[in-house]
């Protein structure tokens, strides 16, 4: 137990916090304090994880304290000092409300687009929170892991789904300590019968109780044990959505009985909401003990719990020992030279594939709250010429600078929490729509709401704002230069020089942020635009998909091949049918993955057999995607259980199989074991995209469903049609309750809505950053033709004159233009440098576009080109139109 | 300005534990003692805050101890009262008893209760 908590750390985030605040004399003493205590006496007594809850909540009760003792000891040891602190306070506040009477219409402005930057920012938050940094529900989740395996030596990188195999599953429960709760579980579909009504429920197996890894109770009930798991005792536990969508949120339901694959199952448990792995829905034992699988069978994937007192540094040491271990004692299994296992949080690894687009989008929400920050902070620069007469009368009656810098920083803060809230009325508004959205993008963990973080992300972002947008012209207002402001009242063209190149300065900064959005926008177009035009190698129009799983307990290998036969003679002859056939997998769902051997075949790599698709089809199959044949024979209804088998291969396959070619007539064995039978190639089909639209065409290994329908009892029917696709569902639906009432169809789309499933993220990516570039460019021409709206309005003398002296208007407008561009020029500089650095963090968005694509940035240039020049001649040509006489007598 | 004359509750109960630990008590020890006669939980940086203002007061002075090696070489920081310090709390002490004197609260609340 000593040498356990010897190494405990107290929390960093936390450490460093107090390392901030703690700014009173003795603060060394005080840090060596709470460090003593904590490893001395705390961890020892309570253990890490209660110890380290205790140093936070230490430091979050001695910010406060803290705060006040440093504020008070620069202040001198006053005490009705903070009640004149108040007292100010609601003194500015009063002042801002009154600002606001005075100009209704500016401060309006300034909250409709400050609530829009601060509820498009929450609304992104709300995503990243919900989807990408607390998408689960499990307490400590940063000690809830699941392990994945790499190979390097076979280019396979980490992967934490159907990766594990039963004996490296008790490799790692027996063998490491620093994990504790380790359970394992495979998945797959279950038919579910449940009163009249039947269904599918995609359903976990397995080894162990998942409550004890998760760390929560079960919402109702019970959870499954190991004895049960490995004994097959018919319980069951569902999730909290199907127990409220299928079971009428029945409190009673534990005890009852579900019908599981046509066997009784009671049902002892319901999950919590949120807490469906992987979007599992029912939860049964496995029903063997892992033994009795080979130690290749890699479909497993595992969760485990940290156990106390260890660092996730030392699960990964142990694991890594493990890994090693393994290699030696299995020398004749060549994978496993230099393969890894690596832990990850649950978290960590589920939102691997959304993270960058999350991030993203929300630095580039963020940017257009900067550009409206700039904007804000322009337009109250602008208003300035009234306010510095205020300011400079409360000067002259003895208002000290930093006071009145005070006063207006609470008005701007003032001004961005009344847009924060209307922000977040927006936001609430908004993030059910995104919630509605995301609803349908299937196996996404986590769910989008506006809850506390949220809230508290909302006011930090409004409060930033507000001093961000507030101190430039806080500081520049609270000047009082008594004399030149109340003598002149501006009327000198040089009084406002400064404002002025500070909004410039602002320009450029907002055209900086809008062209890197700009760019960003257009690359992720650009890219989606691509993989939309991608020929996927087949014709995806017009086709339906829909799968069956036919229960093993009704169905062996010969009923399997005749259910599905005769379903496909029935559904052939539906008018409007085209083509039927039937695959495990289509494009682009692609799950089904093995090692393919070849007779002679030479050593491949480090003596290890290459990879390729399986997919077992009937004869239809290629027809129906239309998938063209490009040499030797489709299967056909000659080939049946029982006479030679044979094999139809794709382009890709003949290329990573037969480099030589002669692929027709050879052998290819699929998996690794000897006793696999050997498959004869009669026939090379096309590439498709089976592997997802943005990856390469995979090598592809067909084998006859019909020959070895044993092998899967769950597939899916294609149908292509002349008509609409969907029009053909009822008379689909019919033949199927006349071969077998109990079959349901499930996972019902076209092949087309399937694949547009697939790029779904991006496209999501691609359309909400060009909104948010769309705003940013709206924001920017508003700024510039702002500024010189504004110079026109301080320099209408001056162009007077200039035009009293010969001046043409012409020349005129070009100067204006020609002075409003350069900060134009400036900020596009730095944003296309800002652009090309930044593009690098997309490069994971991207398709066939790199970040410094020549055309897009051409593009923006140009279209930011047009937008800038068009923002400034409206003003501009206002100038040049001046009567000089009015000009010159505007005094 | 007005000089204070009365302590703060926090201000008392800090002094008081101070007084306690006899010239031994650093932060944690005081903030421990708090902890263990008040039965509420207290946070170091109150007491540090306390124990700063005590000390600009003239109340509380403050020694250097040993470092260790748990600490991060920080030293600990030992806490005394003062001549001046004893004199005030001594005086909160008799302002309030002056204040207690001839209340007596539980039976006032039980004749409210009657009356109720």
């Amino acid at each position: 137990m000593i040498d356990r908590v010897q190494g405990v750390r107290p929390p960093r985030a936390s450490r460093v916090i107090l390392r901030i605040f703690a700014r009173v004399r003795h603060s060394e003493a005080l840090l060596g304090d709470l460090d003593e205590e904590f490893t001395q006496h705390i961890v020892p007594a309570r253990g890490p994880r209660r110890a380290r809850m205790w140093y936070r909540r230490q430091v979050a009760g001695s910010i406060p304290p803290l705060l006040r003792a440093a504020v008070d000891s620069r202040r001198g040891p006053t005490e009705d000092r903070r009640d004149n602190l108040m007292q100010s306070f609601f003194q500015d506040v009063r002042y801002s409300l009154r600002g606001v009477k005075r100009n209704p219409g500016l401060a309006a402005v300034i909250i409709v687009t400050l609530a829009l930057g601060i509820g498009a920012n929450t609304i992104l938050y709300s995503v990243v929170d919900g989807l990408v940094l607390n998408p689960f529900p499990f307490p400590d989740e940063e000690r809830l892991i699941t392990v994945g395996t790499e190979y390097p030596k076979l280019g396979a990188p980490l992967n934490f789904v159907e990766h594990m195999s039963p004996a490296e599953f008790e490799d790692i429960r027996d063998g490491v300590a620093s994990l504790e709760h380790v359970v394992a579980w495979d998945m797959g579909n279950r038919q579910v019968a449940w009163g009249e009504l039947t269904d599918n429920f995609f359903t976990g197996f397995w080894w162990g109780n998942a409550f004890d890894a998760l760390g929560m109770a079960p919402f109702l009930g019970r959870g499954m044990t190991l004895e049960e798991t490995i004994a097959g005792d018919p319980v069951a536990v569902v999730s909290h959505r199907v127990w409220q969508a299928r079971f009428g949120a029945d409190p009673d339901l534990v005890g009852k009985t579900l019908g599981v694959n046509g066997n009784p199952y009671t049902i002892i448990g319901v999950m919590r909401p949120g807490s469906e792995l992987y979007g599992l829905d029912l939860w049964i034992p496995m029903g063997v003990s892992p033994e009795v699988f080979p130690r290749q069978r890699r479909q497993f994937q595992i969760l485990a719990r940290i156990g106390d007192g260890y660092s996730h540094e030392q699960v990964n040491a142990e694991l890594e020992v493990l890994a090693r271990r393994t290699e030696l004692a299995y020398a004749d299994m060549p994978e496993y030279e230099g393969w890894r296992l690596r832990a990850e949080t649950w978290t960590e690894a589920n939102v691997r594939a959304i993270k960058p687009a999350a991030y993203v989008l929300l630095g580039a929400v963020l940017f257009v709250l900067l550009i409206v920050c700039s904007n804000v902070a322009s337009l109250l620069l602008a208003r300035s010429t009234q306010r510095r007469r205020e300011m400079a009368v409360r000067t002259a009656v003895g208002a000290a600078r930093g006071r009145l810098v005070r006063q207006l920083l609470t008005e701007s803060v003032s001004l961005a929490l009344v847009s924060g809230l209307v922000g977040i009325l927006l936001a609430y508004v908004g993030t059910s729509a995104v919630a509605d959205i995301l609803a349908g993008v299937p196996f996404l963990p986590g769910s989008v709401e506006l809850n506390v973080r949220v809230l508290v992300f909302a006011v930090i972002a409004s409060v930033t704002a507000g001093v961000l947008f507030g101190i430039l012209p806080a500081v520049r207002d609270s000047r009082g230069e008594i004399h030149g402001t109340l003598k002149s009242e501006g009327l000198s063209s040089t009084g406002s020089g400064g404002r002025l190149r500070l909004q410039r300065a602002l320009v450029s900064v907002e055209v900086a942020l809008a062209l890197i959005l700009l760019v960003g926008g257009g690359l992720l177009i650009n890219s989606f635009s691509r993989l939309t035009r991608v020929d996927p190698g087949f014709d995806p129009e017009s086709v339906m998909s829909m799968r069956i799983t036919l229960p093993w307990e009704d169905y062996d290998g010969p009923a399997i091949a005749a259910f599905f036969q005769t379903l496909e003679e029935q559904v052939e002859a539906i008018p409007g049918v085209e083509a039927v056939g039937r695959g495990a997998q289509f494009p682009p769902i692609a799950f089904a993955f093995r090692r393919v051997a070849t007779e002679n075949q030479q050593v491949v790599g480090e003596g290890q057999l290459p990879t390729a698709m399986t997919t077992l089809a009937s004869p239809g199959y290629f027809d129906a995607l239309g998938i063209p044949l490009k040499q030797g024979r489709n299967f056909s209804d000659t080939d049946v259980e029982g006479s030679p088998l044979v094999a139809v291969i794709n382009e890709s396959a003949v290329d990573l199989l037969f480099p030589d070619g002669n692929a027709i007539g050879s052998r290819v064995r699929v998996g690794e074991d000897a006793d696999e039978p050997w498959f004869e190639v009669v026939g090379i089909v096309g590439n498709t995209l089976n592997n997802g639209l943005d990856q390469v065409a995979f090598p592809e290994v067909f084998a006859n469903h019909r020959q070895v329908s044993g092998w899967s009892n769950q597939m899916f029917v294609l149908v292509r049609t002349s008509v609409e696709p969907y029009s053909i569902l009822p008379a689909v639906r019919s033949v199927v309750q006349s071969i077998d009432p109990d079959q349901p169809l499930y996972r019902i789309q076209t092949v087309s809505e399937a694949l547009a499933g697939s790029v779904a993220p991006r496209r999501v990516a691609a359309g909400a950053l060009s909104i948010f570039a769309a705003f940013a460019l709206i924001l920017a021409a508003v700024g510039i033709f702002a500024v010189v709206s504004f110079a026109v309005g301080a320099r209408t003398r001056e162009i007077g004159l200039r035009v009293a002296l010969g001046a043409g208007t012409g020349q005129v407008r070009a100067m204006m233009i020609r002075q409003a561009l350069v900060p134009v020029a400036i900020g596009a500089l730095v944003g296309l440098g800002g652009a090309l650095a930044l593009s690098r963090l997309m490069a994971g968005l991207l398709f066939e576009v790199r970040g410094t694509d020549p055309l897009t940035i051409a593009l923006v240039a140009a279209l930011f080109g047009f937008v800038a020049l068009v923002a400034s001649y409206l003003p501009a040509r206002r100038a040049s139109r001046l009567d000089p006489v009015e000009a010159l007598r505007l005094d | 300005m007005t000089k204070r004359k009365f302590l703060g509750e926090f201000e008392q109960v800090t002094l008081l534990a101070v007084v306690h630990l006899n010239g031994e008590g650093y932060g944690m020890a005081i903030r421990r003692s708090i902890e263990a006669r008040t039965n509420r939980e207290v946070s170091i940086g109150a007491v540090y805050a306390t124990l700063e203002r005590l000390e600009t007061k003239g109340y509380v002075s403050s020694r250097a101890g040993e470092s260790i090696p748990e600490r991060g070489g920080r030293a600990r920081r030992y806490f005394e009262i003062s001549p001046n310090g004893r004199e005030a709390l001594i005086r909160s002490r008799d302002m309030l008893d002056s204040m207690w004197d001839g209340v007596d609260l539980e039976a006032a609340s039980d004749a409210g209760q009657e009356v109720a």
